[in-house]
């Protein structure tokens, strides 16, 4: 089943007053499996957070569909299911944490909430600070009570955007395990962050928003190995103009080279370089880390 | 019941801002002035005597519930005409903080419908201004009472009537708040449909100043769409003063205050709608 399921979205937002019209979306495919954590990735301005407002219905596409949970995001039933924690997140400040998860505890059908809410402000670190205003509160504490909110429930599927933004990194700690728990009760885990290395953490598929588009898509592993850069290490005493000759391109230590080709090409390479003497001590492919697989994508969409 | 869950967590949050019980605390001040400064003098139910802060304000020797009559009207004038203007002053920013980037987008994830958004802020600003209203009609009443013996329903009537009154506004002040979000411009679309009203409640009048031709004219049609709210705060007043009230008069009156009322939200309902965030 998929949590998420988006088809052809667009979203123009008018101009006026002088200003062109903005094509945020431009025909967003994108499918999210139930039950995995998923990343959404790109640079400024990619048209991530606009994805996420219209796939909930925050914001109204200009085409395509988006289905949650298999229905309408329009429909309160489908939105019960959705715990969701946007952007910049305000509280009303004369509020309690407590007040404030009452309030969404109503609104989401859930009565009183009962034992939850202590729980879930527990969870979030904010049993403490509980009963103080929110307007007193840190960045950090509010984004820790947004999480709260959108937790609350139980939710099939949580949409967060920029999750651990103002977190210090213990929280941040805190936060993955229990996103990583969320999705062990079987939870789907929508993440739209510009902090690569959370993403690379929690998600196990990305997709690479660029301009209004999904430029790549997979499994995260997919994604960085999706190279054909090997990196070799031969033991010490190599003759270097030999593996130079092979193809090898020295690397940044004694004994490390790397090697651009397909296995194949590789094979024969290797061949070569034992046929000169060298003895191959470590072969790994030269994955790439996620801020590379978005720059490249970014380039390769430009 | 979400509509209702909304506007009691307005209620919760009115509750806690320092602004709204700062009002609170003036109209309790100005209450307790009132239940020190003035004193009567009541012999065998009759107002023999009436001072301000120790002043004989030469009132004649009359049964006090007709003596006091006038003073009930004026309170009921005090009660409307306050009512409307804490409305104003103390509600102009719910609306635009209900819109404000990061928390609508939070409250339209939630399983809660645009429109029930909107008329759970009407109704708890409704119930707000009611109960502020209320609270000063019932304390002039209660301060009169202990002070003469006499109880008059006109300034909790016009708490009741203000409470009506202020549906136009508010809902003028909520289409505002959709279109621009701004607490200023939200105050100043208020105030000017409670200009409008007093204008229009007082057409009949008015409309004498104009020569006839295009002027009247445009007079005339201007102020027969708006509400008309000074002949709304004429009848509390009159119910203060034991005048008899036309019924059919005061149900359209109302009526009409209400469907001009709906209107407004209904405009603010569809661009919020309409409306992305």
């Amino acid at each position: 089943m998929l949590a998420i399921d988006a088809r052809g979205l667009a979203k123009t937002y008018p101009g006026g007053l002088g200003r062109a019209p903005h094509e945020a979306l431009r025909g967003v495919d994108l499918a999210v499996e139930a039950g995995t954590a998923f990343g959404l990735i790109g640079p400024n301005g990619a048209g991530k957070t606009t994805f996420v407002k219209s796939i909930l219905g925050v914001v109204r596409p200009s085409g395509g569909t988006a289905r949650l949970l298999g229905g309408d995001p329009a429909d309160p039933r489908v939105r019960a299911r959705v715990g969701y924690l946007p952007e910049r997140l305000q509280f009303p400040p004369a509020l309690s944490a407590h007040d404030v998860l009452r309030s969404v505890a109503r609104l989401k059908g859930l009565g009183r909430a009962g034992p939850e809410i202590p729980r879930r402000l527990e969870e979030v670190g904010l049993a403490g600070a509980a009963g103080r205003r929110v307007g007193a509160y840190s960045k950090g504490m509010r984004q820790r009570l947004g999480l709260a909110c959108a937790l609350l429930g139980a939710p099939d599927l949580l949409v967060l955007d920029e999750p651990t933004d103002g977190l210090d990194p213990l929280a941040r700690v805190e936060v993955r395990g229990l996103l990583a728990r969320e999705v062990a009760r079987g939870a789907t885990v929508f993440l739209n962050s510009h902090l690569l290395a959370e993403t690379e953490r929690v998600c196990t598929r990305v997709g690479i928003l660029v301009d209004g588009r999904v430029v790549r898509e997979g499994r995260l592993g997919e994604l960085r190995e999706g190279t054909s850069r090997w990196r070799v290490r031969f033991e010490p005493g190599a003759p270097e103009a030999a593996l130079g000759a092979a193809g090898f391109l020295p690397g940044d230590a004694p004994g490390r080279f790397a090697f651009e080709g397909e296995p194949g090409a590789l094979n024969a390479a290797l061949d070569r370089a034992r046929a000169a003497g060298a003895l191959v001590v470590e072969l790994s492919r030269d994955a790439k880390d996620l801020e590379q697989v978005l720059a490249d994508a970014v380039e390769a969409s430009a | 019941m979400i509509v209702l869950a909304v506007a009691l967590d307005l209620l919760r949050e009115a509750r806690s801002r320092r602004w709204v019980l700062a009002l609170l605390a003036a109209a309790t001040l100005l209450v307790v002035a009132l239940a020190l400064g003035l004193r009567f003098e009541v012999v065998d139910g009759a107002l023999a005597a009436t001072r301000l802060f120790g002043g004989d304000l030469g009132t004649d020797v009359r049964a006090v519930d007709v003596a006091l009559r006038p003073l009930f009207a004026a309170t009921a004038y005090v009660v409307f005409y306050g009512g409307l203007a804490f409305g104003v002053v103390a509600t102009a920013d719910f609306a635009p903080t209900l819109l404000s980037p990061g928390r609508i987008e939070a409250l339209l994830a939630l399983p809660v419908r645009r429109w029930q958004l909107l008329a759970g802020t009407f109704v708890g600003v409704e119930l707000l201004v009611l109960g502020g209203a209320a609270y000063g009609g019932a304390a002039v009443t209660a301060v009169l009472w202990l002070k003469t013996g006499v109880v008059n329903p006109g300034p909790v009537a016009a708490a009741a009537v203000a409470c009506v009154a202020f549906a136009p506004v508010y809902a003028a002040m909520l289409a505002t708040a959709v279109l621009a979000r701004s607490a200023a411009l939200s105050a100043g679309a208020g105030l000017a449909l409670l200009l409008g009203g007093i204008v229009a409640g007082a057409r009949g009048v008015l409309v004498e100043l104009f020569e006839p031709g295009a002027g009247r004219a445009a007079f005339l049609a201007v102020t027969a769409v708006l509400p008309r709210l000074s002949a709304l705060g004429n009848l509390a007043p009159a119910v203060a003063e034991g005048r008899p009230l036309a019924a059919g008069h005061a149900a359209a009156l109302a009526a009409g205050t209400l469907a001009f009322a709906v209107a407004l939200l209904a405009l603010g309902v569809d661009r919020l709608e309409r409306k992305d965030f």
